[in-house]
């Protein structure tokens, strides 16, 4: 493991970062070990987050350099990287009518920092494609985004349609987004409703512990 | 529909009684003092549509109809000021512009108008920006942004115009079939945004025959010298990743939008008569960056945009979206009294503790209690805010979120009556 490397990374060095995982890897690191150290800067990145150290310049930041590095690192890999353990499965989109994706994309980058397999399904997503999806996936957690005031109603449809399909008992659904709260939910017939990602990633974990 | 409770309340007053009693209530409330009661401002938005089962495209492109369920709800609920929709996209559509969605327009005919956020300027573009931001605004980013406007890339430096009667032999350049086309398109849209001022003036000057008076932020739109960076040129995503790979040319060019928002805005008031300007934020509240970032950032040139606007007699209307409970105390730096602040979702008791003194506050009803709660928790929460952040005046009371679209009908009575009744001093 290379400290240097997982320091540059959570400490902002964009450009140092990228030339030492350059260096690291013309030097015959193995590629796996590289990206297990930006997956150890990326839990550093995220828990300053928590902390309310980090913001979303940040996130963006790490985000930007995770992917010059990968790019780097993709040359030298062989095939299909490590199978990480995951800690449960989660299905997440902004809902039908609405095109919001900030919250949504800083829930996704929490909860995969956090162990979770991600499977995000973009914007305007329709109550259709979340069931075909939730059949597809298997997902123990669907969490449904939203920011406009109009999303209240189609977080409900979406709800109603995975229960039409036979689907709600097999998931826990959690909704969010800037205008959502706790009235949101209940009209939304949602399990639960988070103020913010680190709320998401609490209310997915317990989720996982009580099963 | 049940009987309304403070149906007694203005009886027998005429329109004109009403009008100055409602616009001095809410001018009292704008410089932070008591007025006789609370005012209350319905902005109905897509409500309007909703309760009067016409789609929200008709709604948008039909002034009549809009204009006709607007005096209809605003006779109905009885507030002091109403508003319609926000913004007419007469002039969007005949551009062909690439960064709003409009019901019937890229949307089903009762979608909700949504902004497309890009990265419409790119990291190399900030050259050119700093060097002529007319220039490159004109000449790169109005063909990007307006399919219409394509041919406007074709045109010479703008700088050019300064070479006097030498540079009318640029003039011939502007016959190319696509720079005619390009300027035609302009021309449509001078004429769609003219009609659409037209129709904004007559919706108020008919509110106000009817007793009703204007909103209180009826002036020019500016934006935070950060969010005019964001919203529609770098994108959330560009501009926070400026923050740490190009933060001298950001803020370099923060500078230069501060003085000719300050310029147009002046100008505009001078012009129209209205004393206030709009200032929607977006990229500044809790959450999207640290404290150490909103100073060096986003902060000074907004207080500066402020202070300017308050200079020149103009009162900044400011929508604090998001939430901003961690950064109230840098309001108080603002001019006592010259500033109206509305707060989407701030915990609004916190706000009139620290911001109460220095501008008058705006806003308080959650939208998801008017959409989701009931007549006796409408009503337990409104009497709170009378009572909490009407305290002493300075509060004009309305929903967080500008725009109604999903709130009962019968929860919005139960809330006006709430606020008649306790609203009163």
């Amino acid at each position: 493991m290379s400290e240097e490397l997982v320091r540059a990374i959570a400490d902002m060095r964009e450009e140092e970062a990228i030339a030492l995982a350059r260096q690291l890897l013309a030097g015959g690191t193995r590629p796996t070990a590289v990206l297990d150290d930006c997956r150890a800067a990326m839990q550093i990145v995220g828990k300053r987050f928590e902390q309310g150290q980090y913001f979303i310049p940040e996130l963006i930041l790490a985000g930007e350099m995770l992917k010059a590095i990968a790019a780097e690192a993709k040359p030298y890999l062989s095939e299909g990287g490590n199978a990480a353990r995951k800690e449960g499965k989660v299905l997440i989109g902004t809902v039908k009518g609405d095109i919001h994706d900030i919250g949504k994309d800083i829930v996704s980058f929490m909860l995969d920092v956090n162990g979770f397999e991600v499977k995000d399904l973009g914007v305007d997503v329709a109550p259709e494609t979340f069931v075909s999806e939730v059949k597809a996936f298997a997902p123990d957690v669907v969490a449904l985004s939203g920011f406009l005031t109009l999303s209240y109603d189609a977080m409900r449809e979406t709800v109603q349609a995975l229960k039409a399909a036979g689907l709600r008992d097999r998931v826990k659904i959690m909704v969010g987004g800037g205008t959502v709260d706790q009235q949101v939910c209940t009209y939304a017939g949602a399990d639960a409703f988070g103020a913010d990602a680190m709320a998401a990633v609490s209310l997915a974990k317990g989720w996982m512990g009580g099963r | 529909m049940a009987e309304r409770t403070s149906a007694a309340l203005d009886s027998g007053k005429t329109p004109q009684q009403l009008f100055a009693e409602r616009s001095k209530r809410l001018q009292d409330a704008l410089e932070l003092r008591q007025p006789d009661r609370i005012p209350i401002v319905l902005g109905f938005g897509y409500m309007l549509a909703e309760m009067y089962g016409i789609t929200r495209q008709e709604q948008t492109e039909n002034f009549g109809k809009a204009q006709e369920l607007l005096e209809r709800a605003a006779q109905h609920f009885q507030p002091d000021s109403a508003m319609g929709l926000f913004n007419d996209p007469a002039a969007s559509l005949a551009l062909g512009d690439r960064m709003t969605r409009w019901p019937g327009h890229g949307l089903p005919a009762n979608g909700s108008f949504q902004f497309v956020e890009g990265e419409y300027m790119k990291p190399e573009d900030y050259d050119a920006f700093l060097e002529d931001p007319a220039d490159w605004a004109i000449r790169k980013y109005w063909p990007r942004v307006f399919a219409e406007l394509e041919g406007l890339a074709l045109l010479p430096p703008l700088g050019m115009a300064a070479l006097g009667c030498y540079s009318l032999v640029t003039l011939g350049a502007l016959k190319a079939p696509p720079v005619a086309k390009a300027l035609q398109a302009l021309g449509r849209a001078i004429d769609a945004q003219a009609g659409a001022d037209a129709r904004a003036l007559e919706s108020v000057q008919r509110m106000a025959a009817l007793g009703f008076a204007p909103p209180p932020l009826a002036g020019s739109i500016v934006e935070a010298p950060f969010d005019f960076m964001s919203d529609t040129l770098r994108g959330m995503r560009g501009i926070m990743l400026d923050i740490h790979r190009r933060p001298e040319k950001l803020l370099a060019a923060m500078e230069k939008v501060l003085h000719f928002q300050l310029e147009y805005a002046v100008a505009f008031s001078r012009a129209t008569g209205l004393k206030a300007a709009f200032i929607p934020l977006h990229r500044g509240s809790d959450g999207f960056m640290s404290l150490a970032q909103f100073e060096k950032f986003y902060w000074p040139t907004l207080k500066a945009l402020q202070v300017g606007l308050v200079e020149n007699g103009i009162m900044p209307f400011v929508f604090y979206e998001g939430v901003w409970d961690q950064r109230l105390k840098y309001l108080t730096e603002l001019p006592r009294g010259k500033t109206a602040g509305w707060f989407q979702f701030s915990d609004i008791f916190h706000v009139k503790e620290v911001v109460g003194d220095t501008m008058c506050i705006y806003g308080g009803m959650r939208n998801s209690l008017l959409q989701a709660g009931t007549v006796d928790e409408v009503r337990s929460f409104t009497k709170k805010l009378c009572q909490v952040v009407g305290k002493g005046g300075g509060f004009i009371m309305s929903t967080g979120i500008g725009e109604m679209e999903g709130c009962k009908p019968e929860l919005v009575e139960a809330w006006v009556d709430a606020t008649h009744e306790y609203g009163v001093y």
